[in-house]
């Protein structure tokens, strides 16, 4: 079973290090609700990106759940490789 | 004016504060009229997170805080879940006034506005404690786009041959995020240019998020820009981040494959989409729409093309791409503006001269030398005119800041006041705007604090409890009229004469029709308040307003209506440059009359002439019998005219609608005439506006005719001789 982390709805400067520190302290597979994601900026988005690569690394699966509209719209605008967020199939 | 480009950057950002705030105003009074709707509640959410947004960037931290309190509580409007009940109405009206103290307070350098806690308090209680914290960075919500994250199917979109792009190569560098800067907003900034493709380029040894380097940027972007897009377009937009991230802009020859693009997405960057309010801080203001937003109608979208689009040949005309540029404007100081309107002037009285030389060779009748001067008159009149409007500006704003105005006083004298505004959009000249603030100022106050009577007595005399004050501009007979209208109580007459008398005004026995008793309030000296409140009895007077008033060339007229209301009318000249005139002669004097005053002109014609008193005539014009003047004595040129001797009559209106018939000898001709101000020392003198050159070097003095004979027959000679 998953580790669940619900995303905050803004993704901005100030939610860096708080995400950050809460991923960085996760251990075995986890999973980030990000439905209720209204702002998703670079740094948090590195943030993502960065903790996908190393979980990636060490073999725990790492994945995006029900991501809202904003949540997609953003990255589509970062111009992020699904493949490098991967996304769980919605239930 | 300085020199320093950042100091001049960050001047636009408070001149263009100043128009948010006046969309911002607009978007809270359709609100507070009922419209809630999402493009209403969007434009005002967008003109708080703009200000937020160049703040930001500039790193005033007071003003991002409080307008990010701000945007918080029209993000909460926006999502639904709070509701735009009167309260909240209220609340934003002041939180609106109290940014607009934020923003000059930030601009003059000065301390927190008093009353900035207070407000931040009641948005808290409003808001909850689910509010987000007041943290300092340039947020931003992405438009909901249907874009169906995983979905990889292409569609491969080229461009035709020989068409250019861009690939812009953007790594942000540490600072840019941390000093309120976004990649997003400038991703976003990018693709309202045109279409773009962008690839996030994610390094392959990115360290595992921890809390030490989650605020260093690693990522960095490729965008591939399609469309005719000027490279100065692109660099305005990373303007703010120019210091703070690695920048590589090169223009590629040829067909850019923008392939990758899922369908959906390439749809929507097709869109047109609105303009950044301003392109100078397009970085830091996209268009923050959400779902509301996807089926509204931007306020900008299909402007009037720019007035000098011709000077932009090399924008791109690519439709994805146009829309993004409605209002080109440039910033001009007051000062070159006025050196220009002074330079027309001047070209005006010159060609007046150059035709009188041209008679006086005897040349003037020679048809090349006839059209010549014709195509310069033309010319003349028309760069006059184009002058002009560059100094014409909209009442709006003075306006809006007489809303605030209301607001205050009403809440100061508890009374509940409705402004309404009418011909908002009506343009004067901006001298005269500026020197109009405080007059109006005292006008309305006046008007909340003596004319309007308090709720429960409104309530009684079968009014509703909120009093209206309307506020109207217009254009009427080639000037400016303003009225300032209330249904209070109207002027209390037998108050007002008892106040006189007492102040030594007038004698005790004097009998005063209605309209000398409303005149009293002019009388330098009065105050009818009986209580010297802290808004109105500041030792100003009305006197001070019609001083005010009739120093920009005005005049001021109140009516008043026991239990209806009071009417203030100011009217004032269109501008304080130039004028067309006609030029006439009265007693061996050359004169002008404003051509807009004229309404027609005709044969003086004994038979037609009524003597209603030795002193008193009527001139009957067609069915309508109107009061007949002679200029000439009218202006103590000269005693009395010959009864016998011809002459011409010009029909004048005046602001109220009444007419009259002057006298003149004769008429000399049509012209534009250049206003010069008498200068001080001449005073106000009644029934003169101002003196012009002529071309042949000669003074002439530019009439008032409305003032010459307002006063009726009551009128007595006045001696002007000195005066010539």
């Amino acid at each position: 079973m998953a580790a669940q982390l619900t995303l905050p709805a803004r993704l901005d400067l100030t939610a860096a290090k708080p995400l950050a520190r809460e991923i960085s302290a996760l251990v075995g597979d986890v999973e980030l609700d990000a439905s209720g994601v209204t702002h998703l900026g670079g740094l948090c988005l590195q943030v993502l990106l960065a903790a996908a690569q190393s979980f990636q690394i060490s073999g725990r699966s790492f994945a995006i759940s029900s991501a809202s509209e904003e949540f997609q719209a953003a990255l589509s605008m970062f111009g992020v490789d699904p493949a490098q967020l991967p996304r769980k199939a919605t239930a | 004016m300085s020199n320093d480009p950042m100091a001049e950057i960050r001047s636009s950002f408070f001149v263009e504060c100043e128009e948010l705030l006046e969309s911002l105003q607009d978007a809270l009074n359709i609100m507070d009229e009922g419209a809630h709707d999402c493009e209403t509640i969007n434009v005002a959410f967008r003109a708080v997170h703009s200000i937020k947004g160049g703040a930001g960037a500039f790193g005033f931290d007071n003003l991002v805080a409080f307008s990010h309190r701000f945007e918080t509580m029209m993000e909460e409007i926006r999502a639904g879940r709070l509701a735009l009940i009167p309260d909240t109405i209220k609340l934003l009206f002041i939180t609106a006034d109290l940014l607009q103290d934020v923003i000059r307070a930030t601009r003059d350098g000065a301390a927190e506005p008093a009353g900035t806690q207070e407000v931040l308090i009641a948005l808290e209680a409003l808001l909850g404690e689910n509010g987000p914290p007041a943290e300092e960075e340039v947020d931003f919500t992405p438009m909901g786009l249907s874009f169906d994250f995983g979905d990889t199917t292409e569609d491969t979109t080229y461009l035709t041959d020989g068409a250019t792009g861009w690939s812009i190569a953007f790594t942000p560098e540490s600072g840019l995020y941390t000093s309120g800067n976004e990649a997003l907003l400038i991703l976003r900034s990018l693709s309202q240019l045109g279409a773009t493709k962008v690839t996030c380029v994610v390094p392959t040894d990115l360290p595992a998020p921890t809390e030490e380097n989650a605020e260093t940027p690693f990522l960095s972007w490729l965008v591939h820009l399609r469309g005719d897009v000027i490279e100065d377009d692109i660099r305005q937009v990373f303007d703010f981040v120019a210091d703070v991230c690695q920048l590589e802009i090169e223009q590629i020859q040829g067909g850019i494959d923008l392939g990758t693009d899922p369908p959906s997405t390439a749809v929507e960057e097709e869109k047109p989409r609105p303009a950044p309010v301003t392109d100078t801080v397009a970085a830091s203001r996209p268009e923050p729409a959400v779902t509301c937003a996807e089926v509204s109608v931007p306020e900008q979208a299909d402007p009037p093309p720019p007035a000098n689009a011709s000077l932009t040949p090399t924008r791109p005309l690519n439709p994805s791409t146009a829309p993004s540029e409605p209002l080109a404007t440039v910033r001009v100081d007051l000062e070159k503006i006025d050196q220009l309107v002074n330079l027309v002037g001047e070209l005006v009285i010159n060609q007046a001269m150059l035709t009188q030389s041209v008679e006086k060779a005897g040349v003037g009748h020679q048809p090349d030398v006839m059209s010549g001067l014709e195509s310069f008159m033309t010319l003349t009149r028309d760069i006059q005119e184009s002058v002009m409007m560059i100094r014409a500006q909209p009442v709006k704003p003075l306006f809006q800041r007489m809303a605030r105005i209301v607001r205050e006083t009403s809440a100061s004298v508890g009374k509940e006041v409705r402004l309404r505004t009418e011909g908002d959009n009506t343009e004067v000249d901006k001298t005269v705007i500026e020197r109009l603030a405080d007059p109006l100022t005292h006008m309305i106050r006046n008007a909340v604090d003596h004319g309007l009577e308090l709720p429960d007595k409104r309530r009684e005399e079968g009014k509703p409890a909120e009093g209206v004050i309307l506020l109207s501009a217009s254009h009427r007979a080639g000037r400016v009229l303003i009225e300032i209208e209330d249904d209070g109580a109207g002027i209390n007459r037998p108050k007002v004469r008892e106040t006189a008398i007492r102040k030594g005004l007038i004698a005790p026995d004097a009998q005063l029709t209605e309209n000398e008793i409303d005149n009293l309030l002019f009388v330098p000296g009065f105050s009818t308040a009986s209580k010297i409140s802290a808004l109105s009895g500041r030792g100003v007077g009305m006197d001070v307003v019609k001083a005010a008033i009739t120093g920009l060339g005005g005049r001021i007229t109140l009516t008043s209506a026991p239990g209806v209301g009071t009417k203030l009318s100011i009217s004032l000249p269109l501008t304080l440059a130039v004028l067309d005139g006609m030029v006439v002669q009265a007693a061996g004097q050359t004169l002008v009359v404003p051509l807009s005053a004229i309404i027609e002109t005709a044969k003086l014609e004994a038979d037609k002439i009524h003597h209603l008193a030795p002193s008193a005539e009527m001139m009957q014009i067609r069915s309508e019998f109107v009061p007949l003047f002679d200029l000439g004595q009218q202006l103590g040129f000269r005693d009395a005219r010959i009864e016998s001797a011809s002459g011409i009559v010009l029909l004048i209106s005046q602001e109220d609608g009444r007419r009259a018939a002057l006298i003149v000898d004769a008429i000399m001709e049509q012209r534009q005439v250049v206003i010069k101000g008498l200068g001080q020392s001449y005073g106000n003198i009644p029934g003169v506006a101002a003196a012009t050159i002529l071309g042949d070097g000669q003074i002439a003095l530019i009439l008032d005719p409305a003032d010459l004979v307002r006063d009726g027959n009551l009128s007595s000679p006045r001696d002007l001789k000195a005066a010539v």
